[in-house]
C-alpha cells in the first residue's frame, strides 16, 4: 500500500515538472539571442521577404497563441515543422534517433560493465599495484578531452592503420543481406563506441572502486568471511549487492544521455545522431526542431528517474515496505 | 615589407594567370553526363575529410579552405588542386549613422590601416584575393578603377590631422566637432571559436586604428547575438562576408537608402541622393551596357564613400584524385566542383570501375526545391535540374541551354488591372521576355518538359509564395504560352536583371499540380504515381535521384531521358 502510494505521489510530481520543463522550453528559445529569419543571410532578401518568412513560420502571432499551439502539439506528440527544412521534427528525430541510440546505447552499457568490472577488481586488491594502475587507467580515461581521445583513434586506426572505417554508419554503397549488413555496422560502430566505452569506464571505475571498498569494511563482511564464505561469494553476493541501489539508481539517470547524443562524438565520426541535429537546430534557432529534441531528452530523464526510484524501491526493501520496515 | 608584398601579389598573380590557360586548356563537352553514378558522402570532420581523400574513400574535394590541408594535397601527385576565382566578399561594415564613422575621412582613415596583404599572409597563408572595389573581381562587372588605400598609417594619421583631429592626451583623437575625445568604435566579429579568422582580423583592425589614435574596441560575439544587433543597427563596425553572385543587383539592396530599415541589408545606413540614383539606374537597367556603366559609376562612388571597407575575395578550391576522376571544369566565379557548374557535371567520369566519390561537408536537410536554402541540399537539387541559360565558363555570358534562344522586349502594362499590394513599382513600359524551349527534353520519368511545365512552375512559386524562388518573380505579371515550346514572360518592370531572375528550378506539372501543401512535401519521399522505382522528385537534370540516406550519402544516377546525351 505504501509502496503504491509512492508510485503515485512520482507520477504527480512527474506530470507538475514536465508541465513547467515544457514552458521554460518554449520561453528560453524566445528570450535566447537569435532569430529564425535573422539567420536567413541572403544579399537579395528584403525586409518585405524575411516578413513573409516570418509569417510562414508561425512567429507572427501572438506569444500566447504560439504557447497554446506549442503545448497542445506537444501533448500529442507533434513537435511542428522545422524551419529550415518544413519537414516535420518527429520524422527527423526518429531518421536519427536509431543511430543515437545504437551508440551511446551500446557505449553506456559497455561503459558501465567495464568500469563495474574494473572497480570490483580494484576494490579487491586494496593496496596493490593493480589497484594503481587501475585507478590510474579510470583517472586518466576520465579526464582525457573526448575529441582528443577520439581524434587520435580516428588517425590510428581509420588512417594510418586503417582497420576502422572512418565515417558513417554504413559502407557505401552498404552490403546487401542481413548478416553482411549487421557486420558492416558493427564495423562502424566499433571506433566511436570504443572511444566512449574507454572514456565513459573511467567514471564507473572510479565510482565503484571507491563504493566497493566502503562497503568491504563494513561488519556483515566480517561475518561472511568469518563463516568460510567463498572469497568471490563476498565480493558479489555481499558487497557488490549493497551497492546495487546508487548503481541502479546512476544506470537509469544516464540514461538520457542516450537519448540526447554526443555532439562531439558524432562530429567527428560523421555520425548522424540526434546531438548533431539538437546543435544545429539551436545555433539556426530553429524553435521547432531544437524544442522537440529537449522535450524528448526532458521527457526521458523524467521517465528515468521515475524508473531509478521505483527500481531503488525494488532493490531496497526498506523503500518497498515503508519507513518504520512495516 | 616590400618583398613580402612583392611575393604575395606574385602569387596572386601567378594563380590568376595560372587559371586562365588552364581553363582555355581544358576541353569539355556539352554533351553528358559521362558518369553513370555519383555518391555525395557526407563527412563532417575536417581532418576525417582529408584522410577520406589520401584513402581514397572520397575522390572530390570541394571547397577547400584551411592552408594546412591545401598545402598537404598539393604535396600528393595523385591530386590535383584548382583554383577559380569566386563572388565571396569579406568585408568591414561601418555604421555611418554613428559618430566618428559618420565622418568620410574617419572612415577613409581606416581604409588606410587594413593591411591586406598581410591579413591575407598571415591568415591565408596568400590564398585569398585581396579586393577593394565593391564586387568580387570574378564578376564581369568588377570595376579595378576604383579610389584605392594602400596601407600606410602615416597617411591614415595625416589625414586625420588634416580634418582636424588632433592627437589627445592618452593617444586618442579630439574630435573637432565636439572638442572631446572621438567616440569609441566597437568592432563586432564572431567569436575566436567560431570564426578565428574573422576574430583576428577585427583584432588587427582595431589594434592598427588604435596605433593611429582611433579609439577601437574589439567586441566578439556570439554569431546569433551578432546578428541580433546587426538586424537593429546596433554597432559601430562589424566584419562578416558575403556569397554573391554574377550579377551585382546586391549593390542595390547593401547601399540604397530604401533598404535602410529594420531588417534591410543598408546595414551602414548610407543616404546619398546621388547614390540612390546610379543604384536604381543599375537596377533596372535595361541593358547589358547600361548596367555595365552604372555598375562602374556606383563602385567608383562606394570606394569615395565606404560603407563598407573590403578585405577580400576566397576563391573556390577544390581537390581532385587525379588516379579516380577526370574531366572537371575549372570555372570562373563557381569553381570546379560546384553544382553551378553543368560543365563539371556533365564531364566528370570516373578513371577506375569505381562510382565516383563526392565529398559533401554538411548534412543535406532537404530535397524539396521549392523550400530548399542550403549550398548542400542544392548540391544535389541543382544536378536533378536543368536551366534555361547556362553559363559560358570562360566569359559567363548567357548561352542558350534548354532554351534555344530568346528575345527581350517590351510592353505596356495595364496599371488598373494589377494589384497595387503585389505590384508597388510598375513601369510604364516593362520587360518581356519570349524564350524558345527545345522539344527534345524530358523529365526523369519519361513525361515531356513543355512551356506549361515553365508557366507552371512560375505560376506556382508565386501563387504559394515560396521564398526560395518567390523573391526573384515578384515583378511577373504573367505568363503565356503560345504553344508547347514557347513561353512569354511578362514583367512589371523594365531590368535587365528579369533574364537572369527567370532561371529556376522547373517543376513537373504532372507531380506538383496535386500538392496543395509545398511546403511540407518530401518528394524524394513519395512514390512516383506511374513509375515504379521513382520518387516524386523529379527534374530535367541530368542526373536523378537514387536513394537517399540521411546524414550518411545521397546516390545519384544518370537521367536516362537526359536531353543532351552522348
Amino acid at each position: 500500500m505504501h509502496f503504491i502510494r509512492y508510485i503515485l505521489k512520482r507520477l504527480v510530481y512527474a506530470a507538475i515538472i514536465l508541465f513547467f520543463i515544457l514552458s521554460f522550453n518554449f520561453l528560453i528559445f524566445r528570450v535566447m539571442p537569435g532569430n529564425p529569419v535573422g539567420t536567413l543571410q541572403s544579399p537579395n532578401m528584403t525586409p518585405e521577404m524575411k516578413q513573409l518568412v516570418a509569417e510562414q513560420y508561425g512567429l507572427d502571432k501572438p506569444l500566447k497563441d504560439q504557447y497554446f499551439i506549442y503545448i497542445k502539439n506537444l501533448l500529442k506528440f507533434e513537435f511542428g515543422y522545422s524551419f529550415q527544412t518544413r519537414r516535420p521534427v518527429k520524422d527527423e528525430i526518429l531518421e536519427r534517433l536509431p543511430n543515437t541510440l545504437l551508440l551511446l546505447g551500446t557505449s553506456t552499457l559497455l561503459s558501465m560493465i567495464l568500469g563495474i568490472l574494473m572497480g570490483i577488481f580494484a576494490a579487491a586488491r586494496r593496496g596493490s599495484v593493480a589497484e594503481h594502475l587501475t585507478i590510474g587507467s579510470g583517472l586518466l580515461a576520465y579526464s582525457v578531452p573526448t575529441f582528443f581521445l577520439q581524434l587520435l583513434l580516428l588517425l590510428a586506426f581509420a588512417f594510418f592503420w586503417p582497420i576502422f572505417p572512418i565515417r558513417g554508419t554504413m559502407s557505401i554503397p552498404p552490403p546487401t543481406g542481413f548478416f553482411p549488413l549487421l557486420v558492416d555496422r558493427l564495423h562502424h560502430l566499433a571506433l566511436p563506441a570504443l572511444s566512449l566505452t574507454i572514456i565513459g569506464a573511467g567514471s564507473w571505475a572510479l565510482y565503484t572502486r571507491n563504493a566497493m571498498s566502503d562497503a568491504l569494511c563494513q561488519d556483515y563482511i566480517l561475518t561472511a568471511k568469518a563463516k568460510g564464505l567463498a572469497p568471490r561469494r563476498i565480493l558479489y553476493h555481499h558487497a557488490f549487492r549493497s551497492i546495487l541501489p546508487p548503481i541502479v539508481t546512476l544506470f537509469f539517470l544516464s540514461l538520457p544521455g542516450i537519448i540526447g547524443g554526443a555532439v562531439v562524438t558524432e562530429s567527428i565520426f560523421s555520425w548522424p545522431g540526434v546531438g548533431r541535429y539538437l546543435l544545429s537546430a539551436t545555433l539556426e534557432a530553429n524553435y521547432p526542431a531544437a524544442q522537440g529534441a529537449f522535450y524528448l531528452i526532458a521527457l526521458a530523464t523524467l521517465i528515468s528517474n521515475l524508473v531509478a526510484d521505483l527500481a531503488y524501491g525494488l532493490v531496497d526493501p526498506r523503500i518497498r515496505v515503508g519507513q518504520g520496515g512495516h | 615589407m616590400r618583398k613580402l608584398q612583392v611575393l604575395l601579389l606574385t602569387a596572386v598573380a601567378v594563380l590568376v594567370l595560372l587559371a586562365v590557360p588552364a581553363l582555355a586548356a581544358v576541353e569539355y563537352s556539352t554533351k553528358g553526363p559521362n558518369a553513370d553514378e555519383i555518391y555525395f558522402i557526407i563527412i563532417t570532420e575536417d581532418e576525417a575529410r582529408l584522410r577520406a581523400l589520401q584513402l581514397g574513400e572520397i575522390h572530390i574535394y570541394p571547397g577547400l579552405t584551411t592552408p594546412e590541408t591545401i598545402d598537404t594535397i598539393y604535396a600528393d601527385l595523385n591530386m590535383d588542386i584548382t583554383f577559380d576565382l569566386g563572388f565571396h566578399m569579406f568585408y568591414t561594415a561601418l555604421n555611418m549613422r554613428k559618430k566618428p564613422l559618420d565622418d568620410k575621412v574617419v572612415r577613409q582613415a581606416l581604409a588606410h590601416v587594413v593591411a591586406r596583404d598581410r591579413i591575407i599572409n598571415t591568415l591565408f597563408a596568400g590564398y585569398m584575393l585581396p579586393l577593394e572595389s565593391f564586387v568580387p573581381q570574378s564578376s564581369p562587372f568588377h570595376h579595378d578603377d576604383v579610389k584605392h588605400y594602400e596601407y600606410s598609417p602615416r597617411k591614415a594619421a595625416a589625414m586625420l590631422d588634416a580634418a582636424g583631429y588632433t592627437m589627445g592626451p592618452g593617444g586618442i583623437r579630439i574630435d573637432p566637432a565636439t572638442n572631446k575625445p572621438m567616440e569609441e568604435i566597437e568592432f563586432l566579429t564572431p567569436t575566436f571559436e567560431i570564426a578565428p579568422s574573422s576574430a583576428q582580423i577585427g583584432q588587427l583592425i582595431c589594434d592598427e586604428a588604435r596605433a593611429i589614435g582611433i579609439p577601437a574596441k574589439h567586441v566578439p560575439l556570439d554569431f546569433n547575438i551578432m546578428l541580433d544587433r546587426l538586424d537593429i543597427f546596433d554597432f559601430d563596425a562589424y566584419c562578416l562576408a558575403w556569397g554573391l553572385d554574377r550579377d551585382p543587383t546586391f549593390l542595390y539592396h547593401f547601399f540604397h537608402s530604401s533598404m535602410d530599415v529594420k531588417s534591410g541589408n543598408n546595414t551602414p545606413g548610407i543616404r546619398d541622393p546621388e547614390l540612390d540614383q546610379l543604384l536604381d539606374t543599375l537596377y533596372y537597367a535595361a541593358t547589358y551596357d547600361e548596367a555595365m556603366e552604372a555598375s562602374k559609376e556606383a563602385q567608383e562612388m562606394l570606394s569615395d564613400l565606404l560603407p563598407y571597407i573590403t578585405l577580400y575575395s576566397r576563391p573556390y578550391i577544390d581537390a581532385f584524385r587525379t588516379d579516380k576522376v577526370k574531366g572537371y571544369v575549372p570555372m570562373l566565379g563557381y569553381g570546379a566542383a560546384n553544382y553551378s557548374n553543368n560543365w563539371t557535371t556533365l564531364n566528370i567520369a570516373p578513371v577506375t570501375d569505381q562510382p565516383i566519390r563526392w565529398l559533401l561537408p554538411e548534412d543535406v536537410k532537404t530535397l524539396n526545391p521549392t523550400v530548399a536554402n542550403s549550398a548542400y541540399d542544392w548540391e544535389i537539387l541543382g544536378r536533378t535540374t536543368d536551366s534555361l541559360m547556362a553559363v559560358d565558363p570562360e566569359t559567363m555570358e548567357d548561352i542558350p541551354w534548354v532554351a534555344t534562344g530568346w528575345e527581350i522586349e517590351t510592353w505596356k502594362p495595364n496599371r488598373a488591372e494589377l494589384d497595387p499590394e503585389c505590384f508597388a513599382n510598375v513601369d510604364d513600359e516593362a520587360t518581356k521576355i519570349t524564350f524558345h524551349l527545345r522539344d527534345d527534353v524530358k523529365f526523369n520519368d519519361g513525361m515531356p518538359f513543355t512551356a506549361k511545365d515553365v508557366k507552371f512552375s512560375i505560376d506556382y512559386y508565386i501563387k504559394h509564395k515560396l521564398q526560395e524562388q518567390y523573391q526573384y518573380l515578384v515583378d511577373v505579371v504573367k505568363v503565356e504560352t503560345p504553344d508547347d515550346y514557347t513561353v512569354v514572360v511578362y514583367m512589371s518592370t523594365l531590368s535587365y536583371w528579369h533574364l537572369g531572375n527567370l532561371n529556376r528550378y522547373w517543376l513537373p506539372e504532372h507531380i506538383w499540380k496535386n500538392v496543395e501543401d509545398p511546403e511540407h512535401f518530401q518528394p524524394w519521399l513519395e512514390p512516383h504515381p506511374t513509375v515504379e522505382g521513382l520518387t516524386q522528385l523529379v527534374g530535367i537534370g541530368p542526373f536523378m535521384l537514387e536513394s537517399f540516406e540521411p546524414g550518411q550519402y545521397i546516390h545519384m544516377v544518370r537521367n536516362p531521358y537526359y536531353w543532351a546525351a552522348q
